[in-house]
C-alpha cells in the first residue's frame, strides 16, 4: 500500500477486520459528532458540507449539500436519511468494503446527515448479498446506541435520531433514489420521476434524504478537518476528497483502492493495482461501472474526477474500474451486461422493458457467429431509444453499447465476418434470468429459449 | 393450514410491530417465511398476507419481483453463481457449468436430495474475487473446479445451518 | 396560462396542464399508450415523445411527463420524434402475437392505430416471442397476456383510482404480468373499465367476446339506467341485440368511466323471457286487440264507479316522455294522478332534493371529486350510486376529508369515517355538520347514547367548518333538513334513473301508493294502469289486492309478476329502442338515443339460421312501442283530446323547466335553474320515534338490485345471498348468533334469511338487501317482528 497517499476512509484497514468502536475512537471517532450536536447548528454543517463540495458517491454525482437544501425549510414533521447500500452495479463492491473496515465511521457520518437534515430516523437499506455486513451494522449501531451515539437525546441534547437496517430482497433497480423509497414501503421499487424530489415527498410521503454510504462516511473528516482540508485531499482542480476505487478484471492486484479524486485511470490501474496480470495486454477499461461507457487506450491519463469525465464523454459513475485485456471479447462482454440490465430492469418503460432484451438478442446472434450487417444497424438505432428511457437505467445500459460500437467496432463486424467469435467463445449460453421467483400458474411459460425451470 | 410454531409468530409480529408502516416489513416477513417453508409456498404468501395486512397479490408484486425470494422450491442451500461481467471474463461460465454438471441439474435446477439449487445471479459485489459465488450468505472467492468441489462436500457434510436472510 | 405553438397552431392552457393534453385542444392528437386523460401521466410506454423546438424543454421528450410552459414550440412531426415513435412501436410488436383476426379488439384497437400510423410494417427482431399463461379473471373481463404492451394502464386503474388490490403488476423486467394471484373474479366492482381502458386485446369485454366486430354494432349515446346518476354510456347493438355497453365520456358526470351494474345489467333488452307480445284477457292478441280490451275495461270501470276507480301507477325507470305522456293521458281521462312514489311525503322530498340545487349550491359529479370535506347522508354509494364512490376515491386521494353517516355497512376502498346511524338520526348529523368547530355540546344533546360516535361527529363539524369547497351528499328524506349554508355544495342521490323525472313532473296532487292501497282496500279502486313499474315490488300492499279489481292494464318489458297477473298487456320498447329524455339525480336533463329497433333478435328468431328464408312473414317481435305511444293510442281508443308532444308540452308549463327542449339538450345534459326551497313546501316529516323493534334499511345488492338487472341474465344470479345484517349488541340482546335463521314479519308469508353480524350496522337496524322476498317488509319490525327458526 502506498503510504504517501492520505487514507481516510480506510484509516483501520490495516486492521483486517472490522474496527471496533474503542479503535474508532481512539483514532479521532465521533470527535466530529461530539463538536457538532449541541455546539454547532445544523446550517452550518450544511455550510461545511457545501464548501467542501462533497459529490454524491453513488454514481449520479449530486452535490450532498444541495440535496439536502431541497428539504422545503417549513416542513414540520418526520424527516428520514435513507443509506444507500444497494451497490449492485456490476464492478462495485467499495461498500462491503468500507462497512467492513470501520463500520463506526459510517455510523457517524449517518449521524451528521441527520443532524443537518433534521431527521429522526435512519433506513439503511442493504443489498440480500450482503447480509453479514448487514448483521455487522446491526451489531455496531446497537454498540453506539449503548455509548449514546444513537437514539433519544444524543450526548444529552435534544437531538434524537435511530437508524434501522431494512433488508432488500435483491434488484439493481432499488439503487435508484425514489425506486429505493418505494422499496421501503413495500410497493413494487419502480422509479418515480416528474412530482417533487424525495428531498420533499419521500418515504412515507415525508422529505427524505438518500445518500450512498461512502458519501455519509466523508461526513466525520469534512466536520473535523474543514472544507479546505477536504478539497486539498483531491488532486484534479475541480475535485474534492478522496473515493474508494473498485478495481477488478484483468489487473494483478483486484481490490479497493482509496485515492485521491482526479488520479489519472493510469495511475490506478498501473500503478496501485499492479497492472496486468503477467501475459495479458491491456485493451480497454470500464472506468465508473457497468453503466459507463468502454474507454479507449487513448485516454487512460484523464482523471479521475466528475467534470473532467464528463467533458471527454466519459462518466465517473461509481468509480469502479473493470479493466479487459487483449483476449477478452468485448461483444461477449457487452452481452454480460446486457443479460445484467436485462434481468434487473424493473420492467416500467418500454426502452428498458423490451429494447434491453432486443438488444440482448441480437449481441446473442453476434457472438454466436449468426450475426449480419444489419443488426449492427439495429443496435445503433436503438442506443437513442435506450437514451430516452424513464430513469437513468436504460440510458446507463446503452453506455457500454454505446463504447462498444464506437470504439470496438472492427471487433463487432470480425464476428459478423467470421461467422463466430474471434476470441474462440462458443455461442453463448441462453439462461434467462434467475427466475426463482415464478409461481406455478402463471407468467411467462417456460420457454425453451429460457431453459430455466423455476 | 397448519398453525406456525409460536416463535415464528412472535418473530413475526415483532417483525411487523418494529416498523412505523406493516407495508415496510414485507419484505422482513416474506424472508422470515421463506426459511420457515423452505421457499414462499402459497400457503406462506397466506399467512404473510394475513401478517402484513396486505392482499396476496400486492405480496405476490413483491415476491416475483425480487431475485431473493423465491416461489418455487429450491434446494436446502441456493447457489447463487454470479454471471455478470467480471466473473465472466473469468470464465465464470465454466464455473457455472461445471456446477451444473458437478450436481446433475439444469440452470436453476434443485438436486434429487433436496440440496442445491443452482442459480445464476447479478453482480454479487465481489469482483475483486472473481469468479465468485454466494452460498447461504457466504462468498466463496477465485473459484476453479477443485473448489467448487471442495465446497459441495463441505456442504454435503452438513456442517452448516442455512443461514438465509431473515 | 402558458401559451405554447403546437405543430404551428398556439394554445393556450391552464398552468400545470401537460403537452399531450394542451395538443388535444389544439387539435393534435399526440400518439399514447400509458397516459390517459383520468389516469395521467405514467411516462411508460414512451410513445408521445414530441420534439420540443423553442421554449424552456429543448428536445426530444415525453408530452405526458411534460408541464405546458410558455413559449414552447412543439413539432409533432419531427423526423427524430416519428423515428423514436416508430422504434417504440417496433419494441412493442417484437412480442405481439399479430392475432388481430380473432382478437376482439381488432378494429378499435389501440395498438393496430398506433402501429399503423406509426410506420413500423416489418418485424425486423429475430428472436423469440414471449408468451403467458393466461388467467379465469371472472365473468366480466378476458385475459390474454400474450397481448400486452405493459402500459401499466389497468393497474393505475386498478389500484391507484379505484383503489382495489386483488390485481396489478408482478414480475419485473420483459417477465411483467398483469393478473391476480390466482385465478378467480375480480374484486373491484369497476372491473368491466379494464375493457375500455386497455389499448389491446389483452383485457377485453367477456360477455361481448366473439359477439360482433365494434365496427359491425349499431351505436348510440346513450344514458345508464341502473341508479340515478345519469352515466353516460355508448350501447352498442348487433342483429337487434344489445351487444355490449360501455362508458362514454361526460366530464361532468362519470368521466371516462362506469359502473359493472350499469355495464353488465342490460340483458333485460334481449332476454327470451321479455314479454312481447300483447295479451288480451290474459291471451296472446294483436295490438288493436289489446287496446280495445284495455280501452273498454277501463271506460267501463270509469263509467260504473266514476274516474276516481281508475288509479293510474307510474314507474321510476321510465323516461321523462313516458311519465309525462302517462299524467297527460290520466288528466285527459280524469282518472287519478299517477302515484310514481311509495308515498307524497317521498314524491315531496325528491322533488325538494332536487329544487334544493340552485345555481351556486348544485355540485355534478366530477365538481364532488373537487370538494376538500364531503359528507354522504342516508347513501350506501356502493349500493345506490356506484360511481360517487369512485367521486369520493377521487376526492380523498386529493386530501378531502369523507364522511359517510348511514346504517348500513360500508365496504369502500378510500379513507373514510362512517357514522352508522339509524334513518331516524340522520337528519341531526346535518345539523351536526352544519353547527361550525364547536358542536361538542350539540353533539352531546342529539346524540346521547352513542359516545363511541362523539369524536367522529365532532371531526365532521370541523371538517365541514374549515372546509373551502365542503359539499354534501343526500338522501332525499333529508331534503328538508339541509343546511342553509350556500358555501356547502349539494348532491342528491335519488332512488332510481327514472326518480328525478318522475318528482318533477308529477302533479304535487299525486296520491303515493300507499294511498291507493287504501283506495283499494277500501272499495274505490276498481282499476289500474301500471306502467313499466312492478307493483309486487314497488306497491305490495296494492299488489296483494289486485284481485279485487275489474281491470288491471299493464305496460312493461319486463317480465314482472304484475305483468302476468294483467288482464290486458301493452309490451312497451326498452330504452335502448326508444331513446328518450332522463333527469339524473344532480338536477341535469340528458337526451339517450335508440340504438336499435324493437324486434326479435334475429339470432334468436331463425335459431342460427340467418338470415331467415321465410321472407313472406312479418318480422316477428317487432310489436313493442315506446309506453308513451301506447298511452296516446290509448287516450284515442278513449277519444280522449291528447297533446300530440305530452313532454314538451309538460314542460313548457313547468315553473322550472319551462326553458328546456328536450330534442335540443347539449350533449354534456343541461341542469335548469332549480328555485331552491319551494314557497309551499312541507314540512319536514315528524322525526320517527324510536319504534320498538328494528328499523329495515334496504340494501340494492351492486347486481341484480334494480328491477333491470333482476331480468339482465349476466346480472340475475349475483345478488348475494339473503341475509339479515345485525348489529353484534342488538344480535345479542335477541339472543341471535352469526349464522342463525330467522324469519321476517314481512305480509303474509314471512321471509327468511341468514342473521349475520357486523359492527358497521347501526344500533337498532336491521340491514337486508333489497331482493324480492323482503319487497313486502315493513319499515319497522316489531318486537315480534324477528323471530329465530330452529334450522331443520
Amino acid at each position: 500500500m502506498q503510504v504517501d497517499i492520505p487514507q481516510v476512509l480506510f484509516k483501520n484497514r490495516h486492521l483486517g477486520r472490522p474496527a471496533t468502536i474503542d479503535e474508532y475512537m481512539a483514532g479521532g471517532g465521533y470527535e466530529a459528532l461530539r463538536a457538532t450536536i449541541g455546539q454547532r447548528t445544523p446550517a452550518e454543517v450544511l455550510q461545511l458540507v457545501l464548501d467542501a463540495d462533497l459529490r454524491g458517491r453513488g454514481g449520479a454525482g449530486f452535490p450532498a449539500g444541495r440535496k439536502w437544501q431541497g428539504i422545503p425549510a417549513d416542513h414540520v414533521g418526520t424527516r428520514y436519511v435513507v443509506i444507500n447500500t444497494d451497490e449492485m452495479e456490476p464492478g462495485t463492491f467499495k461498500d462491503r468494503v468500507l462497512v467492513n473496515v470501520d463500520p463506526h465511521l459510517v455510523i457517524e457520518g449517518i449521524i451528521l446527515c441527520a443532524y443537518a437534515v433534521g431527521a429522526c430516523e435512519g433506513v439503511f437499506f442493504i443489498r440480500p448479498s450482503y447480509e453479514g455486513d448487514a448483521k455487522l451494522i446491526e451489531q455496531e449501531t446497537q454498540v453506539a446506541r449503548e455509548r449514546g451515539y444513537l437514539g433519544k437525546n444524543i450526548l444529552g441534547t435534544e437531538f434524537c435520531f435511530d437508524v434501522h437496517v431494512h433488508r432488500s430482497a435483491g434488484r439493481y433497480i432499488c439503487g435508484e433514489a425514489s425506486a429505493q423509497i418505494k422499496a421501503i414501503s413495500g410497493l413494487r421499487p419502480n422509479p418515480r420521476k416528474g412530482g417533487p424530489r424525495t428531498s420533499v415527498r419521500g418515504l412515507w410521503d415525508c422529505p427524505t434524504i438518500v445518500n450512498n454510504l461512502e458519501t455519509l462516511a466523508n461526513l466525520p473528516g469534512i466536520v473535523r478537518n474543514g472544507p479546505a482540508w477536504f478539497k486539498s485531499l483531491a488532486r484534479s482542480e475541480s475535485g474534492s476528497g478522496t473515493k474508494l476505487y473498485s478495481v477488478s478484471g484483468m489487473v494483478a492486484r483486484p481490490g479497493c483502492y482509496e485515492l485521491p479524486i482526479g488520479v489519472t485511470i493510469r495511475d490506478i490501474i498501473f500503478t496501485h493495482a499492479g497492472g496486468m496480470p503477467p501475459g495479458k495486454t491491456f485493451k480497454t477499461v470500464i472506468p465508473g461501472g457497468a453503466s459507463t461507457p468502454y474507454l479507449p487506450e487513448t485516454l487512460l491519463d484523464l482523471e479521475m474526477d466528475f467534470d473532467p469525465m464528463k467533458k471527454a464523454g466519459q462518466r465517473f459513475g461509481t468509480a469502479s474500474l473493470m479493466v479487459f485485456d487483449k483476449d477478452t471479447c468485448l461483444v461477449g462482454a457487452t452481452l454480460s451486461l446486457m443479460e445484467f440490465f436485462a434481468r434487473e430492469s424493473c420492467g416500467w418503460c418500454t426502452p428498458c422493458r423490451e429494447g434491453i432484451p432486443y438488444v440482448r438478442e441480437l449481441l446473442r446472434r453476434i457472438e454466436g457467429g449468426e450475426g449480419t450487417e444489419e443488426h449492427i444497424g439495429m443496435l445503433q438505432e436503438m442506443l437513442p431509444v435506450l437514451d430516452l428511457a424513464y430513469c437513468a437505467f436504460a440510458p446507463g445500459a446503452a453506455e457500454p453499447l454505446r463504447g462498444l460500437l464506437t470504439h470496438f467496432m472492427d471487433e463487432v463486424r470480425a464476428h459478423i465476418t467470421e461467422k463466430r467469435c474471434p476470441f474462440g467463445n462458443p455461442p453463448p449460453h441462453v439462461r434467462g434470468k434467475a427466475c426463482g421467483t415464478r409461481p406455478p400458474q402463471f407468467g411467462p411459460t417456460p420457454c425453451p429459449e429460457d431453459q430455466c425451470p423455476i | 393450514m397448519s398453525p406456525l410454531p409460536p416463535e415464528l409468530s412472535t418473530e413475526l409480529h415483532r417483525l411487523v410491530t418494529a416498523v412505523d408502516n406493516p407495508r415496510e416489513a414485507a419484505v422482513d416477513v416474506m424472508y422470515a417465511l421463506q426459511h420457515h417453508y423452505g421457499y414462499l409456498c402459497d400457503e406462506a404468501m397466506h399467512r404473510a398476507a394475513e401478517v402484513l395486512g396486505m392482499t396476496t397479490l400486492e405480496l405476490e408484486s413483491l415476491a416475483t419481483f425480487y431475485d431473493y425470494l423465491y416461489r418455487r422450491p429450491v434446494g436446502r442451500y441456493v447457489i447463487h453463481v454470479c454471471d455478470s461481467v467480471v466473473c465472466w471474463m473469468f470464465h465464470q461460465d465454466s464455473i457455472f457449468d461445471y456446477l451444473c454438471r458437478t450436481l446433475g441439474v439444469p440452470p436453476g435446477g434443485t438436486t434429487e436430495d433436496g440440496l442445491f439449487t443452482v442459480l445464476p445471479a447479478a453482480c454479487v459485489g465481489n469482483c475483486h474475487n472473481a469468479p465468485t459465488m454466494l452460498i447461504n450468505g457466504r462468498f466463496y472467492d477465485r473459484l476453479t473446479p477443485e473448489a467448487v468441489d471442495a465446497v459441495i462436500a463441505e456442504l454435503r457434510a452438513g456442517t452448516e445451518e442455512p443461514v438465509r436472510c431473515k | 396560462m402558458p401559451d405554447l405553438i403546437i405543430d404551428g397552431r398556439p394554445v393556450t392552457v391552464d398552468k400545470g396542464v401537460s403537452v399531450i393534453e394542451a395538443a388535444e385542444r389544439a387539435g393534435v392528437m399526440i400518439p399514447r399508450f400509458c397516459w390517459h386523460k383520468s389516469l395521467g401521466a405514467a411516462g411508460a410506454c414512451r410513445l408521445c415523445a414530441v420534439m420540443f423546438v423553442e421554449g424552456p424543454v429543448k428536445g426530444l421528450e415525453m408530452s405526458c411527463m411534460t408541464p405546458a410552459a410558455d413559449g414552447m414550440v412543439v413539432e409533432t412531426g419531427h423526423p427524430k420524434a416519428v423515428a423514436f415513435r416508430r422504434q417504440i412501436i417496433e419494441l412493442l410488436m417484437a412480442n405481439h402475437p399479430h392475432d388481430c383476426p380473432v382478437c376482439d379488439e381488432g378494429g378499435h384497437c389501440l395498438l393496430q392505430d398506433e402501429t399503423i400510423s406509426g410506420g413500423h410494417s416489418l418485424r425486423r427482431f429475430p428472436g423469440r416471442k414471449r408468451t403467458y399463461q393466461d388467467q379465469n379473471l371472472g365473468p366480466f373481463i378476458q385475459h390474454e397476456m400474450n397481448r400486452c404492451i405493459h402500459c401499466y394502464r389497468c393497474a393505475r386503474f386498478y389500484q391507484d383510482y379505484c383503489g382495489y388490490r386483488d390485481f396489478g403488476p408482478m414480475q419485473n423486467a420483459n417477465r411483467v404480468y398483469f393478473g391476480r394471484f390466482e385465478d378467480g373474479p375480480l374484486d373491484n366492482p369497476f372491473a368491466g373499465n379494464l375493457a375500455d381502458l386497455c389499448p389491446t386485446g389483452t383485457l377485453t369485454d367477456k360477455p361481448g367476446r366473439f359477439v360482433a366486430r365494434r365496427w359491425d354494432c349499431q351505436r348510440a349515446p346513450s344514458v345508464c339506467l341502473h341508479c340515478s346518476l345519469g352515466c353516460n354510456v355508448t350501447a352498442l347493438s348487433r342483429y337487434r341485440r344489445v351487444a355490449r355497453i360501455e362508458a362514454r365520456d361526460n366530464a361532468a358526470i362519470n368521466g371516462a368511466f362506469i359502473c359493472d351494474r350499469g355495464r353488465y345489467g342490460f340483458g333485460y333488452q334481449s332476454a327470451q323471457e321479455r314479454p312481447r307480445a300483447p295479451l288480451a284477457a290474459g291471451r296472446p292478441a294483436t295490438p288493436e286487440e289489446a287496446l280495445r280490451a284495455a280501452a273498454g275495461l277501463l271506460a267501463a270501470a270509469a263509467k260504473r264507479h266514476g274516474p276516481d276507480a281508475v288509479a293510474v301507477v307510474g314507474g321510476q325507470r321510465s323516461t321523462m316522455e313516458t311519465q309525462a305522456a302517462l299524467i297527460a293521458l290520466a288528466r285527459a281521462a280524469g282518472w287519478r294522478a299517477p302515484a310514481f312514489f311509495a308515498a307524497a311525503r317521498e314524491q315531496a322530498q325528491a322533488r325538494q332534493a332536487l329544487y334544493a340545487l340552485t345555481p351556486p349550491r348544485a355540485r355534478s359529479l366530477a365538481d364532488l371529486a373537487k370538494a376538500d370535506a364531503v359528507l354522504v347522508v342516508g347513501v350506501s354509494p356502493l349500493a345506490d350510486a356506484p360511481m360517487l364512490t369512485l367521486t369520493l376515491r377521487q376526492a380523498a386521494r386529493a386530501g378531502a376529508a369523507i364522511f359517510l353517516a348511514d346504517p348500513r355497512p360500508l365496504a369502500l376502498p378510500l379513507d373514510h369515517v362512517h357514522l352508522p346511524l339509524a334513518p331516524r338520526q340522520l337528519a341531526a348529523v346535518l345539523a351536526v355538520a352544519a353547527a361550525g368547530e364547536d358542536a361538542s355540546g350539540l353533539i352531546q344533546q342529539k346524540f346521547p347514547l352513542a359516545p363511541e360516535l362523539w369524536p367522529r361527529l365532532e371531526a365532521l363539524a370541523q371538517a365541514m367548518a374549515k372546509a373551502k369547497r365542503p359539499a354534501l351528499a343526500y338522501a332525499p328524506a333529508l331534503a328538508a333538513s339541509l343546511p342553509g349554508d350556500d358555501r356547502v355544495g349539494l348532491f342528491p342521490v335519488l332512488a332510481q334513473a327514472g326518480t328525478a323525472g318522475a318528482a318533477l313532473l308529477a302533479p304535487t296532487d299525486a296520491p303515493g301508493l300507499d294511498e291507493l292501497a287504501a283506495e283499494l282496500a277500501a272499495g274505490r279502486i276498481k282499476a289500474v294502469i301500471a306502467v313499466e313499474t312492478d307493483l309486487f315490488a314497488a306497491a305490495p300492499a296494492l299488489a296483494a289486492r289486485l284481485d279485487a279489481l275489474e281491470a288491471l292494464v299493464v305496460l312493461d318489458h319486463l317480465p314482472t309478476p304484475t305483468v302476468a297477473a294483467a288482464q290486458v298487456f301493452l309490451p312497451t320498447a326498452t330504452l335502448f329502442e326508444t331513446g328518450g329524455t332522463l333527469a339524473a339525480s344532480d338536477g341535469r336533463l340528458q337526451r339517450a338515443e335508440p340504438v336499435q329497433a324493437p324486434g326479435l333478435s334475429v339470432l334468436a328468431d331463425g335459431a342460427g339460421d340467418h338470415p331467415p328464408r321465410d321472407y313472406a312473414r312479418p318480422l316477428p317481435g317487432t310489436d313493442p312501442a315506446p309506453a308513451a305511444f301506447w298511452c296516446d293510442r290509448l287516450g284515442r281508443a278513449l277519444s280522449l283530446e291528447l297533446p300530440r308532444h305530452p313532454l314538451a308540452e309538460a314542460l313548457a308549463a313547468h315553473p322550472v323547466l319551462a326553458d328546456l327542449d328536450p330534442v335540443t339538450l347539449p350533449a354534456e345534459g343541461q341542469r335548469p335553474t332549480y328555485p331552491g326551497r319551494e314557497p309551499a313546501t312541507p314540512e319536514s316529516p315528524p322525526a320517527q320515534p324510536a319504534a320498538e323493534g328494528l328499523a329495515v334499511v334496504m340494501e340494492t345488492p351492486f347486481f341484480g338490485g334494480d328491477e333491470l338487472s333482476r331480468y339482465a341474465p349476466l346480472t340475475a344470479d349475483k345478488t348475494g345471498p339473503a341475509v339479515a345484517l345485525l348489529h353484534p349488541d342488538d344480535a345479542a340482546g335477541l339472543n341471535l348468533a352469526d349464522g342463525a335463521t330467522v324469519a321476517l314479519d314481512c305480509g303474509d308469508a314471512p321471509a327468511t334469511a341468514a342473521v349475520r353480524l357486523h359492527p358497521g350496522v347501526a344500533r337498532g337496524v336491521v340491514v337486508v338487501p333489497r331482493l324480492p322476498r323482503f319487497d313486502a317488509l315493513p319499515p319497522n319490525l316489531g318486537p315480534c317482528g324477528l323471530r329465530r327458526r330452529e334450522t331443520p
